[in-house]
């Protein structure tokens, strides 16, 4: 019997040249790790971060193996608290000056944007303070950059890992069905490849899924596997728009591997691009959109009450009141295009970050709440700094950098007059030797962290509703469905729950 | 039960839980796989997604049957991701059982996470390195109803498997199989009835089958519907026939002798009333204006409204609107 181990582990790449694709994310990684034999680099760390599957862990391990050096890792199956992080980090930290060898360890953070809330208290700020006084080089690895705090960002080399080329990833799988003695088809290997959308190990893994318990695999074989998933969704929504029949429509549902909460972005984003779209048939794209808005009512009161009985309704709104808005049958061929909607999301994230940032400090300055701040506030402080009167002012009392000021005046650079407020603002700043600075920072950062997930929801409610009433409170429970990218929609109720402070709490 | 040497398994979802995969119904291509799997002694993680009751758990407790022999409790764990759910079970009691060695021989474990998907994000996160470390003791498989609920890094660590919902032909095979280890007969009715409770979900099934089993050996279908607290779907029909041709007042008596008489709850019947629609001639828009209405309804029931009251209401509206 061979020996029985995941394919996955079996075949991670033992050293950086091993890797398939992000050759120049690697030869900076590996420029990185030679700095540090001759003394402590600028950086002492580096951020890997980039999707599921495309080899940062990886790069990590093999890098510690090309250079002898220890591991230690952390991951998020370690409590991952301020004194754990310090004990396990922070004593390997220092440890060289005591065995004396000038072997380094390698620390690794994984899972560097998951420091969950009570559990890892403390956490993102320990690292952040590690990082900055390690003698030892530190790994960090994220899927999502923006999980880290700004001040640890700051103080890492970024490194992005992007999604791996299909066809790069042939030669390693072929290596894999070499060793394994296993015989493959034509196109079986481009096939695993192609499927894999970018992710290594999920192609290594469906390789062993499909390979285990016979010696030769052929292109059937993985059709059989793959069916399930993408086809099928274009085929519901095949039914959904070019079908009269709302029963079959519905039976197409049946068999997807997507909740209704998904499958309602999918008819959001086809929708105007299929109905409407000729004359005449402008009432099909009204109907239509009014039966989403029903579903999605009910899709809301599931997330509300949790009676997910009521998911059927939605289901049948979504899907037979889609089919009978439509007037008439266009033929032909439809690209269906996947919802763009969580693609933006991320796209946005970074400016949402920045916004939040900036309110949450004009909410401590002004004993208000950050969603007041942010809507109520925000624009006149933009308006202040535009006067010459208050904004040096402005600039010191909220600790605000060149871009804020860019962002809250909306501008799109920096001009020489920000420039100048800016250097103002700094001479003020050492004049008044602004001592507990780096404390203040920390302290937004961490914070900032908790209140993400909600800001989140806030980001959308605004651009759903033009002004934040009491109304889009409602907008905001609706539309937040925004699931896969959300990378802990369990935060949302604690977030919820534990609002910032306004003076009503006193 | 008798009082012999041996406990005998009264419940019979358990009694006839397969023991081999090739014994589950109705996931023909999923089983096959994973049996060449169990001949090669090795596993890939797993991850089972879909609806209730269709083998999910089955056919996990089969692969760790059939790869570990007799002592196959020792080397497997369920846990029911919903009843702990937090990050804290992740971290001590899964890892745990994870890092520990493999007992009596055996090559891993096995680690079945039900409801896999009622598992937080964070806790989810904390998995995945878990899932690899510790590979060369212990393999996962999870199951939930959508796999899209199960984040993405999980994901990509797992072989997935769609279980889909059994067809009425599969819930039939296996009642009519139990049927005959317990000596009893299903009139044709009676496998209608059963078929139509099911409603793909095999658990249901054999629990109305066992339930009938007590009253009489031959099985009709009053008992099962009797004892399921579900109308005759005739009757049902003949419910919205009469609201739809607009006597309100006669619907409303049909309606009072399902609940007062029969029992049922006001769920039970919007519930039949929705998959009845289905059946109706009416036309695809008229349909869905009423599934609005029958789903407003079911959103007020389950929000503590009278069930009285709003089933007279969805009445009225089914003989008072007329089609556009």
């Amino acid at each position: 019997m061979e020996e029985s181990i995941e394919w996955v582990e079996k075949y991670r790449p033992k050293s950086l040249s091993d890797l398939v694709g992000n050759k120049k994310s690697i030869v900076d990684m590996r420029e990185w790790a030679e700095s540090w034999l001759s003394g402590v680099p600028e950086k002492r760390a580096v951020i890997l971060h980039g999707p599921a599957g495309v080899g940062k862990t990886s790069a990590a391990h093999a890098l510690a193996k090309d250079f002898d050096w220890e591991t230690i890792e952390l991951n998020a199956s370690d409590q991952r608290t301020a004194g754990a992080i310090e004990r396990v980090a922070g004593s390997a930290a220092k440890m060289s000056s005591l065995t004396g060898t000038s072997t380094k360890r390698l620390i690794i953070l994984d899972e560097a944007d998951n420091m969950h809330g009570n559990a890892d208290r403390g956490g993102a700020r320990a690292v952040g303070s590690i990082i900055k006084t390690t003698d030892q080089p530190i790994v960090l690895i994220a899927n999502d950059l923006y999980g880290l705090t700004p001040s640890i960002r700051s103080s890492c080399i970024e490194l992005k890992f992007n999604s791996v080329q299909g066809r790069s990833m042939i030669p390693a799988l072929k290596k894999i069905c070499v060793e394994e003695k296993i015989m493959c088809g034509v196109g079986v290997l481009e096939k695993l490849a192609d499927n894999a959308g970018g992710d290594m190990r999920s192609a290594v893994k469906d390789l062993q899924a499909v390979a285990l318990g016979r010696d030769e695999i052929y292109i059937e074989d993985i059709a059989t596997s793959e069916r399930d998933t993408k086809e099928s969704i274009f085929k519901a929504l095949g039914k959904i728009f070019k079908s009269t029949d709302p029963k079959s429509a519905l039976q197409a549902t049946y068999g997807l591997d997507e909740t209704p909460e998904n499958l309602i972005h999918w008819i959001d984003e086809n929708l105007p691009l299929q109905y409407g779209t000729q004359e005449g048939t402008e009432e099909d794209l009204i109907t239509g959109y009014r039966h989403l808005s029903k579903a999605d009512r009910y899709l809301g009161r599931v997330r509300k009450r949790q009676s997910y009985r009521l998911w059927r309704y939605a289901g049948v709104l979504m899907t037979c009141g889609t089919v009978v808005s439509k007037s008439h049958v266009s033929r032909g061929f439809t690209k269906y295009q996947p919802p763009s909607f969580w693609r933006k999301m991320g796209q946005l994230r970074s400016k949402r970050d920045m916004r939040d940032n900036i309110a949450s400090r004009i909410g401590d300055h002004c004993n208000e709440s950050m969603r007041y701040s942010r809507t109520d506030l925000a624009h006149l402080y933009g308006r202040m700094l535009k006067d010459d009167a208050y904004a040096v002012d402005v600039a010191v009392n909220l600790d605000l950098n060149v871009d804020e000021m860019v962002y809250l005046t909306g501008g799109k650079k920096v001009t020489k007059g920000i420039q100048k407020i800016n250097d103002l603002a700094q001479a003020q700043r050492s004049t008044y030797g602004n001592d507990d600075a780096p404390v203040f920072f920390e302290k937004k950062a961490v914070k900032k962290v908790q209140d993400k997930k909600q800001m989140d929801l806030n980001q959308i409610m605004q651009s759903a509703a033009s002004n934040g009433n009491s109304k889009a409170e409602e907008t905001s429970k609706t539309v937040n469905s925004a699931p896969k990218d959300d990378p802990k929609p369990d935060q949302k109720p604690a977030a919820k729950a534990k609002p910032q402070r306004t003076l009503f709490d006193f | 039960m008798t009082g012999g040497f041996e406990i005998k398994e009264e419940i019979w979802i358990e009694k006839y839980r397969p023991f081999k995969l090739e014994d589950i119904v109705g996931q023909k291509e999923t089983t096959e796989r994973l049996i060449s799997y169990v001949k090669s002694g090795n596993l890939p993680h797993l991850l089972f997604s879909g609806p209730p009751g269709v083998g999910k758990t089955a056919t996990a407790v089969s692969i760790a049957r059939e790869l570990f022999g007799d002592g196959w409790r020792e080397n497997f764990t369920e846990l029911n991701a919903s009843d702990e759910r937090g990050i804290d079970v992740v971290r001590t009691k899964i890892k745990n059982f994870a890092k520990t060695s493999p007992i009596g021989g055996a090559d891993f474990k096995i680690i079945f996470l039900d409801e896999a998907d009622a598992l937080t994000s964070d806790a989810q996160s904390a998995l995945r390195r878990t899932m690899e470390r510790y590979t060369s003791n212990c393999r996962f498989i999870l199951s939930c109803n959508y796999s899209s609920k199960i984040i993405e890094p999980i994901q990509s660590r797992c072989a997935v498997y769609r279980f889909r919902h059994l067809t009425e032909d599969s819930v039939a095979e296996r009642c009519r199989h139990i049927a005959e280890k317990e000596g009893l007969s299903i009139a044709d009715d009676g496998m209608e009835a059963l078929k139509y409770v099911a409603q793909g979900d095999m658990r249901k099934a054999i629990n109305a089958l066992q339930a009938a089993a007590l009253f009489d050996k031959t099985i009709h279908r009053d008992a099962i519907y009797r004892i399921t607290a579900t109308a005759h779907p005739e009757e049902i029909m003949e419910l919205l026939k009469t609201a739809l041709s607009g006597n309100f007042v006669l619907a409303r008596k049909k309606l009072d002798t399902l609940m007062l008489e029969k029992g049922l709850s006001g769920e039970d019947v919007v519930g039949q009333i929705y998959r009845a629609i289905f059946d109706m001639d009416v036309s695809g828009q008229r349909m869905v204006d009423l599934m609005d209405m029958i789903g407003e309804v079911d959103f007020r029931l389950t929000e503590g409204a009278n069930e009285r009251i709003q089933l007279d209401a969805l009445l009225a509206h089914f003989a008072l609107t007329k089609e556009q």
